[in-house]
Parts: C-alpha cells; sequence; structure tokens
C-alpha cells in the first residue's frame, strides 16, 4: 500500500504521539515555560479540570511576546493562549493531520477522544516519523551531517 | 577472443549490462532516492551576523514570523537560533541576555544538508535526529537555503495528487 493510501486509511492512533505538557488556567507563564524546556515540547495546551483543550501556547507565541518587551512570565497563561486551535480524534485519518499543518501552518495538534478529552499531541515531527517509518530503505541509511564525499582524492 | 594477449575492445563484457535500475512503486520514494534536496523549497531564508544583539534576533524572529534565523559568518553557517532557543535559553533571562551576542545563546554547529543530498537526507535530519530546520549548504560549504516542516509537507503533497 502506498504512502497516500495509508494517511488516508490509518487513524491519527498509528502516529507517535507525544505526551502533552499540560496547565490549567492561573498558571503562570513562567511555570509553563519551565515545564517546556524540561520536558523539550514546544507547547503548552491548557486544558480544564475535565482534561478537555481549552488553549495553546507555544514557543513562537512566547518569542511573540518577548519581542513586544511588555510582558510578564508572572501573568497567567490564558491571558496569552490562543483559544481556538485545530484538534484531532484518534479515530480520524492521518491525512487530517496533514491538512490542518498545511492549510492552518501550526506545528503541533491536540489528539483527543471520543468525549473530547486530551489524550496526546502530534504535529510536524510525528508526520515527519511516519513517513521515515514508510520508508526506512530511504531515510534511516541516510548519512546526518558531514561532508558528502572525501575532499581530497586518495592515492597519487 | 582476439589472438592478442588481452581481449579486444568487441570482446568487452559489461558487467552492467544485465543491471536492472530500482523501480519504485511509489512515486514519492523515487522522489526521496533519486530527487535532490533542491526539489523541496528551501528559499526564502534569513541571515543574522553572529554579533547580533538577541532582542535585534528575537525581534527579527517575531517580526518575520519564522520559527529559525542562519547565523553567518564570512559565508558560513555557524549556528541557527530559532524558536526553541528562545524557550530554552533566553526567556527566563532575557533582560539579562538581550544585550548579548546571539552567538552567546544560539546552537552551534547545526546539522545540515547538502542541496545535492537526496530529499530522504533532509527527511532523516528530522525523523531521525530529530532538527525542525535544516540548513541547506552546496558544495562550496556556502549557505543557499533552509528546509523546514512546512516546506516538506509541501513536498509530500506533491506526491499525493
Amino acid at each position: 500500500m502506498g504512502l497516500q493510501e495509508n494517511i488516508q486509511k490509518e487513524p491519527v492512533s498509528q502516529l507517535a504521539l507525544r505526551e502533552p505538557v499540560t496547565a490549567e488556567r492561573g498558571t503562570t507563564l513562567r511555570e509553563a515555560i519551565a515545564k517546556m524546556r524540561e520536558k523539550k515540547l514546544g507547547c503548552t495546551v491548557v486544558v480544564d479540570p475535565d482534561r478537555k483543550p481549552i488553549g495553546m501556547f507555544t514557543e513562537s507565541m512566547l518569542t511573540q511576546l518577548l519581542a513586544q518587551n511588555a510582558v510578564s512570565l508572572d501573568h497567567p497563561i490564558e491571558q496569552h493562549m490562543a483559544e481556538q486551535w485545530p484538534w484531532v480524534r484518534l479515530t480520524d485519518p492521518i491525512a487530517d493531520v496533514l491538512e490542518a499543518m498545511e492549510l492552518k501552518n501550526v506545528r503541533f495538534l491536540c489528539v483527543v477522544d471520543q468525549q473530547d478529552r486530551l489524550v496526546g499531541l502530534t504535529g510536524q515531527k510525528g508526520l515527519m516519523e511516519y513517513v521515515a517509518d514508510h520508508f526506512p530503505g530511504q531515510v534511516m541509511v541516510q548519512r546526518i551531517g558531514g561532508k558528502p564525499y572525501p575532499q581530497d582524492r586518495e592515492g597519487a | 577472443m582476439s589472438d592478442s594477449q588481452f581481449p579486444s575492445p568487441e570482446d568487452f563484457q559489461d558487467p552492467l549490462e544485465n543491471y536492472e535500475p530500482k523501480t519504485y512503486e511509489d512515486p514519492l520514494e523515487q522522489a526521496l532516492a533519486e530527487e535532490t534536496v533542491s526539489a523541496i523549497r528551501h528559499e526564502p531564508y534569513v541571515r543574522i551576523p553572529p554579533d547580533t544583539p538577541v532582542q535585534a534576533a528575537v525581534e527579527k524572529l517575531a517580526g518575520l514570523h519564522v520559527a529559525c534565523l542562519l547565523v553567518e559568518q564570512e559565508g558560513k553557517l555557524v549556528g541557527v537560533f530559532s524558536d526553541r532557543d528562545v524557550l530554552s535559553r533566553v526567556a527566563e533571562e532575557y533582560d539579562q541576555l538581550k544585550d548579548q551576542p546571539v552567538s552567546e545563546v544560539m546552537t552551534n554547529n547545526p546539522i545540515y544538508v547538502y542541496e545535492t543530498d537526496s530529499p530522504a537526507a533532509a527527511l532523516a535530519v528530522m525523523a531521525v535526529a530529530g532538527y525542525r530546520h535544516v540548513p541547506v549548504l552546496n558544495l562550496d560549504d556556502q549557505l543557499v537555503g533552509i528546509v523546514s516542516p512546512q516546506r516538506v509537507t509541501a513536498f509530500l503533497h506533491r506526491y499525493f495528487a
């Protein structure tokens, strides 16, 4: 089966989902940033007590805030999060992830279950890993970094 | 065979004459193997010198709505400065760092690809090594662009039509 067919048929649950960094209303930006750094993740999903996503704060939003030079990291996260953020269900086709990333130009997507509760995070990295897994003979054998060939000829 | 102690050119048997080129079931796999990184959009890109103040670099990231700047000195790539560097090294000490040169907080020695590498090489840097932005160099080691996940996604889309 080709990749195009697979992404139409296989569900989002087949992607390697990441454990999201979450916060509740009232969490300060400083606390969220510390958690994102610790988990090496570029976003925090703001959730309600039922773990339903109510907003997203990303590292690019942080860059925008710092550039404005008028933000305190002690502000609560809900003051600066995006309230509208795309999400997919575990059972949606992987093609929906591709479409959301391209049309909405986002790096991360919330993955929710049938009750709209947050169960994971996917996005650019998960999709790249999925494609790489599909073509291991091309991708997994690549030299990473360095010169493509010796600069000096061997021998005379 | 000729009478000479060496075979004549007519007697030469090409060891590749029965070689059948690799065939691919998926056109994307063929593109990953046989195209070059140049087939992925890698421009525009933003270059800054390493002595750029952190504040100016942050403002450039924000103002241009890009996630990564290429730090270049005398035509050579020396680092990258991205949203992730802002999160990891700058945000919590911004007031102390904003007048420092970006070389103090950038990611040194980033992994790059050559424009003649296959698209699979750029994908490997993202999927295996885990770097989202991959600088592209020519064979003279001059910067010619940057490949981002959005640009790879657009490349993939060409084969999903």
